[in-house]
């Protein structure tokens, strides 16, 4: 370890720590920014990777949105720029083609999943913060760390290439369904497995790297229950990551086997294409490739879910001024969801007739981890009772989480059951619903993280008054996309439609006759919600503004501790250094003592001695 | 800054970090091959009658390399426990002071002989044996009774004496037809006599396959004509005509003669040939027509046929006109030694031919692949074993002796799980 020391050691180091190295500090930008082994570093290399990659699919989506609003209308501004860089065959003129639009929603899936929440929620928080608010001077395998984060950002560099390749990147959904993602003619799929193993590579890299810095490197006094809830929520995050993501690892491969090498792991017999025979041996199983996709996807939603979730209740906890209300049931919730997690996911399966008996389990299973996920979010909403609460911009964005992802989780009931399933199954209320989990529910906790943590990485604050614009406008916006795509999908319009569902609508005169073809108000929401998209991209320009001009910029903090929060990762100085703490930490509190009675001051650290 | 319980037990827990860090590892792992397991088992319950290509493996030599890991694995611990010790290294002369070097050494012995067996004999053997389905079941049928009908130097009972004492190899069927079947059937049984509906219906619509391999075949030689060139192509007059006089048009007034008339570039060349230099003469504006002039017959053993190698349609006609095809469960004698009965297989009968590689049948993809990733993992822990073995992986023991066990430790239950997966892989692959 000690030959990865960063520049930053030159902040003295407390007695106890012995060096070999010590004094060999000169280590160059590459070693101390880029190619670091510093938690710090790395976690803030993920979350750098990760916002720019949510941004960029969100570009990918409000480029979509045009094509379902005005379908044919070539895109103003990014039009001819798509053309340029894509060629006039999937950009004839700088409309999008429904080829491109295959492309941008795969990819838009991928991306957001994968490359823009897990490692903004997880990897950059997990990294920065878990080892801090365990009193850890670093993870456990700082160089595995590294390794985690290159094999990421390949992953992330095959993805984007793809974009460029003739053909153009994955078109199968982000689900990447057999036969349909094996016989797509193109290589993007190809690439879409390769990074999707470098992604799933990392991912597990960085689960066990997580697990045995919580297990074992938790300071003296840090025992299990004195753990802050966002550390269990990524204990659990990483256990989902480390036994849910090899088995779609297995299936990438067998899907690579499939289009490289021509075996039909997940083709039927007799599969024709375009009217031919396909020259394969069949026998294989479509269904095979779903039931391991969701052996992942599912637990995944909760991987996207649960970091933001501790996130909230750190923000939560430090603005009500008074501890978490239930600690020990959130807890004890987290760990059943991450058991239960495992064994729900295929009610995303339904409609493919597997049959009454196990839709029947999945559906019991569904409704019963609703129970641990309504816990959480009952212990959070009772934390605010009494509370005197501080109104800053990440408690706007906590609080908001609350309220959104209730709506996401609610709606999702009917997509338990699968009665009512087989009604709302691939239609808009199905995208509505997982949205609202996770933009307004994940996106919002991970702003509120960098409002709440950006003091502590930096030693400056991000502009109030721009975050509070940023607030409002994104959730008002946010409603504006999401909210009306329930009545959409209700109203019966399909999923992964290029051109918004006008063949399906009324005003398409082969429809004349037809029962439950799409209204025209239904059809118009298309244009309203397209308009709140784009609003909700231009609103995300003053966080953009406001992250990298407060660096310089900003208020500077006046303590270690400008939150006034209990949490060990305000012990440490600001930015905290290589090795983190200056002196031996030992922990003597619970997490959340805000409001001790009888306490000098209403929050006592969870390093200082109760007497 | 020191990371604790790098090399100590952490006092609440038991462990250290590396130690706890492999446990989980291998629990990942386990989800992975278990993913893979578990694929194996739903491709192969769905599979339809006579299609699990079951039976195939060599189980001497599987079994062999199954005790070759056990070996390894015991020698991995043994290399441990001589650290513990303290013995780094003994005399290679006595096996009672065999030390870490000593021990070590033998498990990367066991691993390359392991991968030697495997990549050098196991999947190679694979890729020269071929499966062959007709396109209609009269010509089937017509070939077994020429492969398997006449030279009758077993009769049934004799037959059905070698099915029993081979009790691995349930894929041999010796049905009424006095057919060997080189298939499973999942409702085989002996109660029915061999014979049953599955096997009945597969025979009836020809949907059996020819087992055997390729000794031999007749390749397409093909004219290549030139009928015409553009000139708007953006290549010259001059530089077209040289092109075919490099391609062999002779010298250069022949060359000028066939750009502007036409006529045969080439005749009677390889297919490889062929192809070249149709692509550089569409290139530089030619347009050319290929036709097979005849048929070579070759004497080889080719690698990786597919159907489309064979019926590729070249003016008309297929790249192969036939091959010379080995059965393998119909033997003659020839000059006092026994031979594989050959037959002759046209190409124009071939509905399908592939040989044992991926594309085969799920079996055989499962098979690679689950194989393949695990030969991954026996190659990864030799790199390991190779750094540990290394002056510079063995400066580890010099300056903290406790911390290079543990490493060893480690990759001791790496290893183990490697093994592990190995002996579930055996049965459900060779035998069962």
């Amino acid at each position: 370890m000690s030959e990865t020391s960063a520049a930053t050691e030159t902040v003295g180091i407390a007695e106890g720590h012995h060096d070999e190295h010590h004094g060999s500090h000169e280590h160059s930008f590459w070693r101390t920014y880029i190619f670091s082994t510093d938690h710090k570093i790395i976690g803030m290399q993920y979350g750098f990777v990760g916002l720019a990659f949510l941004f960029f699919g969100f570009g990918l989506i409000a480029m979509m949105r045009w094509s379902m609003a005005y379908e044919g209308a070539p895109i103003p501004f990014v039009g001819p720029i798509l053309e340029s860089l894509l060629g006039s065959g999937v950009a004839p003129g700088g409309v999008m083609s429904a080829q491109l639009y295959n492309v941008f929603g795969a990819m838009h899936g991928t991306i957001m999943v994968f490359m823009g929440i897990v490692p903004a929620a997880f990897a950059a928080f997990g990294n920065y913060v878990v080892p801090l608010q365990i009193g850890a001077v670093d993870m456990a395998f700082p160089r595995v760390n590294m390794a985690s984060f290159w094999s990421f950002f390949i992953g992330c560099v095959v993805m984007s290439v793809s974009f460029f390749i003739p053909g153009g990147a994955a078109q199968a959904g982000w689900t990447s369904y057999s036969p349909l993602a094996t016989i797509i003619p193109t290589d993007g799929q190809t690439y879409w497995l390769i990074g999707m193993i470098l992604l799933i590579t990392s991912s597990l890299l960085g689960a066990v790297n997580f697990l045995v810095t919580i297990i074992n490197l938790r300071a003296p006094g840090m025992t299990w229950l004195r753990m802050p809830f966002f550390v269990w929520a990524q204990f659990i995050t990483a256990f989902l990551l480390l036994l849910a993501f090899p088995p779609l690892e297995a299936a990438g491969i067998l899907q690579l086997m499939d289009r490289v090498l021509e075996t039909s792991f997940f083709l039927p017999t007799g599969l024709v294409v375009n009217g031919a025979d396909v020259d394969v041996s069949g026998g294989g199983s479509p269904l095979l490739w779903q039931h391991l996709f969701w052996f992942l996807a599912h637990p995944e939603v909760y991987v996207l879910v649960l970091p933001a979730m501790g996130i909230v209740a750190e923000v939560i906890a430090n603005n009500t001024r008074k501890p978490i209300w239930g600690y020990k049931y959130l807890v004890g919730s987290v760990i059943v969801l991450g058991f239960l997690a495992f064994i729900v996911w295929a009610h995303h399966m339904y409609m493919t007739g597997m049959g009454t008996v196990i839709s029947a389990f999945f559906q019991t299973t569904t409704l019963i981890i609703s129970i641990p996920s309504v816990i959480i979010l009952t212990c959070l909403f009772i934390s605010l009772w009494g509370g005197s609460i501080r109104f800053n911009t990440p408690m706007l964005f906590a609080l908001a989480f609350l309220p959104m992802f209730g709506i996401g989780g609610l709606t999702g009931l009917p997509l338990g059951f699968n009665f009512s399933d087989v009604a709302l199954h691939d239609s808009y209320y199905v995208i509505a619903h997982f949205h609202y989990v996770v933009a307004p529910g994940t996106i919002f906790a991970i702003f509120a993280g960098v409002y709440y943590w950006y003091p502590k990485m930096t030693g400056r604050m991000m502009s109030e008054f721009w975050g509070r614009v940023h607030f409002w406008s994104s959730l008002i916006f946010m409603n504006l996309i999401f909210m009306p795509m329930f009545a959409q999908g209700m109203a019966g319009m399909s999923r992964r439609m290029s051109d918004g569902g006008a063949t399906y609508s009324l005003s398409n005169p082969d429809n004349a006759d037809a029962g439950g073809a799409l209204s025209d108000t239904i059809m118009g929401l298309n244009v309203s919600i397209s308009a709140a998209a784009w609003a909700m991209l231009l609103a995300q320009l003053p966080f953009i503004v406001n992250l990298f001009w407060s660096i310089k910029y900003g208020k500077k903090v006046e303590s270690d501790n400008p939150w006034q929060a209990t949490t060990l990762e305000w012990d440490t100085p600001t930015p905290p250094p290589h090795g983190n703490f200056i002196k031996e930490i030992k922990v003597y509190r619970d997490p959340y003592e805000y409001s001790v009675p009888g306490a000098k001051k209403d929050f006592s650290p969870q390093a200082q001695p109760s007497k | 800054m020191e990371i604790p319980y790098t090399v100590k037990s952490r006092p609440d827990t038991g462990l250290y970090n590396g130690k706890l860090g492999i446990w989980l590892f291998l629990a990942s792992e386990v989800m992975l091959f278990g993913a893979l397991f578990s694929s194996y088992v739903l491709l192969r319950v769905g599979a339809a009658d006579g299609t699990w290509s079951m039976g195939l493996m060599d189980v001497v030599v599987g079994a062999g390399n199954t005790m070759v890991l056990i070996a390894s694995s015991m020698f991995v611990v043994l290399a441990w426990a001589q650290l513990k010790q303290g013995n780094l290294s003994g005399r290679w002369g006595s096996l009672r002071s065999w030390g870490y070097i000593q021990w070590k050494w033998a498990t990367v012995a066991c691993a390359v002989l392991f991968l030697i067996v495997k990549w050098s004999y196991e999947w190679p053997s694979k890729f020269v044996h071929y499966d062959v389905w007709f396109k209609n079941p009269t010509v089937l049928h017509e070939k077994i009774e020429e492969g398997y009908g006449h030279d009758g130097e077993l009769n049934k009972a004799e037959l059905w004496s070698e099915e029993k004492s081979k009790k691995f190899s349930l894929a041999r069927l010796y049905i009424e037809k006095e057919i060997y079947v080189e298939r499973f059937f999942k409702t085989y049984s002996e109660e029915d006599g061999g014979s049953h509906k599955a096997f009945s219906k597969a025979w009836d619509n020809g949907s059996l396959a020819l087992s055997g391999h390729i000794n031999g075949y007749e390749e397409a030689q093909i004219n290549v004509q030139v009928t015409g060139w553009k000139s708007g192509s953006g290549v010259s007059e001059t530089s077209a005509e040289k092109l075919l006089v490099e391609l062999g048009a002779g010298d250069i007034d022949a060359a000028k003669n066939l750009r502007s008339q036409g006529g045969s570039l080439l005749e009677k060349v390889g297919y490889d040939v062929a192809k070249r230099s149709e692509y550089k003469l569409a290139k530089a504006g030619f347009s050319v027509v290929l036709s097979v002039a005849g048929y070579q017959a070759v004497e080889a053993h080719p690698y990786f046929w597919r159907t489309p190698r064979i019926n590729e349609d070249i003016g008309g006609q297929p790249r192969v006109k036939s091959i010379k095809f080995a059965l393998d469960a119909s033997h003659h004698e020839v000059d006092g030694e026994t031979h594989h009965k050959e037959i002759v297989i046209n190409t124009d009968d071939v509905k399908r031919l592939n040989s044992y590689e991926p594309k085969h049948s799920t079996f055989f993809g499962i098979y690679y692949t689950i194989t393949g990733l695990h030969a991954a993992h026996v190659f990864g822990g030799i790199i390991v074993m190779l750094y540990n073995l290394l002056p510079i992986g063995l400066a580890t023991w010099h300056r903290d002796r406790e911390q290079f066990a543990n490493r060893i430790e480690t990759f001791g239950l790496f290893w183990h799980f490697v093994d592990l997966v190995w002996i579930f892989l055996f049965p459900i692959l060779y035998i069962l």
